[in-house]
């Protein structure tokens, strides 16, 4: 508390359970696009999944082979990667030019600037952390039906090969690939989905509420 | 505390320059405004009203000039103590409601108390007491969505009046109401301008709001044309 003249000017809260809340309830009212926000994830995460599921059962299933991820397969997945931080920029960019009034808004009922970065990156957070978990059992189921139809390998090898740390990853080493496969879809899927969403959420958080207020849709 | 002057402001000006061009929006404003007064500022469009509504409410920074909002003046203010001033001292009602579509009204009402850190408890009584104040005592859990234009102004109302501000800006309130329903938003204005002593000071051109305001000001090309105290309008008519 401090004062000014004849203010006395307190704090200004904004709990993460009521921003978390908003930013929930942002997602389900936008549910399409935030839906096909989530699908660009999944479909990365899938991709890395897959990739690194299926040289691992190869690996199991025919020993001899040294099978290892192909430098054409890590670059595929690089530009699949980047394809979908694209497309959550895209998203989120649209999502704050059709919420400048609400900016506005919040910002005249006491909001920070840090507010409304926060309200956006949860966002960001709950698309990549979803896409992440679902891209991950798409990547693992893909890499089991790959194992089984055109490897024939049985489940007892899949359990093998899921049990085996993971090549590749340098750390989590010591952990079965099926585990340090999932912390690292939902690392990437998250930290991709909060990059891509950066610029968008700062730049709402920075509008200018009487420019945000004046803006019409 | 008590302070004669909610609002003064002193040579007040805000300039836009469009490249070569040097628009006015205002030049040279001084007001005083008293507590518990209601005063309408009316002028054609582009006379300057939103932007004088935007400097008093601490929304925009003024190219010259003063405005002390309880005696502090507000251009000194950092970002941190200007969302204070937004948060406690003034409620801001706009024509086109603005509220936040995926709360309910009761939420609504809720948000800025939740920005000065209101307990739950609290906040709970206080905004279903202002909802039911304002007539909506039986729409608590509505979205705005499920509200018509005037009730949304009603809870738009409530969420002003959440913090107990020092003055309620209210910006064309009326502009997207029809007659009847503007004039219901007007009446509940005055009643709390009345009941609650709640001084608000409303930017528009609806000729309905002369009635009930204590002192009109006239604004023209940024600046103060004439000021007409309610006797005055009274005489005219």
């Amino acid at each position: 508390m401090t004062t000014k003249g004849t203010w006395e000017i307190g704090e200004i809260y904004f709990p993460f359970t009521e921003a978390f809340k908003i930013s929930l309830e942002n997602i389900k009212k936008r549910f399409v696009r935030a839906a096909i926000t989530t699908a660009a994830v999944v479909l990365g995460i899938a991709f890395l999944n897959s990739l690194m599921f299926m040289s691992a059962i190869t690996r199991i299933a025919l020993p001899e082979s040294q099978a290892q991820a192909q430098a054409y397969q890590l670059w595929l997945l690089f530009i699949s990667l980047l394809v979908c931080a694209v497309g959550i920029t895209n998203s989120m960019l649209i999502a704050v030019a059709e919420r400048y009034k609400e900016i506005g808004t919040m910002k005249t009922l006491g909001a920070l600037d840090r507010h409304i970065l926060i309200m956006f990156l949860n966002e960001s957070i709950i698309i990549g952390g979803l896409g992440g978990i679902l891209g991950y059992i798409f990547g693992l189921i893909a890499a089991i039906v790959y194992g089984i139809a055109t490897l024939g390998v049985g489940f007892g090898e899949i359990g093998l090969a899921l049990s085996q740390p993971a090549e590749l990853l340098p750390f989590l080493s010591t952990l079965p690939s099926a585990v340090s496969l999932f912390i690292l879809s939902l690392i990437i899927s998250i930290f991709l989905s909060m990059a891509a969403t950066l610029y968008p959420a700062y730049y709402a958080a920075k509008l200018n509420p009487a420019e945000a207020l004046r803006y019409e849709v | 505390m008590r302070y004669e002057y909610t609002v003064e402001t002193e040579d007040l000006a805000k300039y836009y320059y469009m490249g070569k061009y040097v628009v006015k929006a205002l030049d040279g404003i001084d007001l005083k405004i008293r507590r518990g007064e209601y005063v309408s500022i009316m002028g054609p469009s582009g006379s300057g009203k939103t932007t004088l509504f935007n400097m008093i409410g601490g929304l925009d920074r003024p190219t010259r000039g003063k405005v002390y909002i309880d005696e502090v003046d507000i251009s000194k203010l950092d970002a941190y103590e200007l969302a204070w001033l937004r948060a406690r001292k003034i409620g801001y009602i706009f024509q086109t409601f603005n509220l936040i579509p995926v709360l309910t009204a009761l939420e609504n009402v809720m948000l800025p108390m939740i920005f000065v850190g209101t307990p739950r408890e609290q906040r709970i009584k206080k905004a279903t007491e202002l909802l039911t104040i304002v007539g909506l005592g039986d729409r608590l859990h509505h979205k705005p969505a499920e509200l018509s234009g005037g009730q949304q102004q009603r809870v738009a109302i409530a969420r002003a009046l959440a913090n107990d501000p020092a003055i309620v800006l209210a910006d064309e309130p009326t502009g997207n109401l029809d007659l009847h329903t503007g004039l219901e938003i007007i009446n509940l204005l005055r009643t709390l301008n009345k009941e609650k002593g709640v001084t608000i000071v409303t930017a528009t051109h609806d000729l309905k709001m002369i009635d009930v305001s204590d002192r009109i000001i006239y604004l023209r090309d940024g600046k103060i044309s004439r000021i007409e105290t309610r006797a005055e309008v009274t005489v005219e008519l």
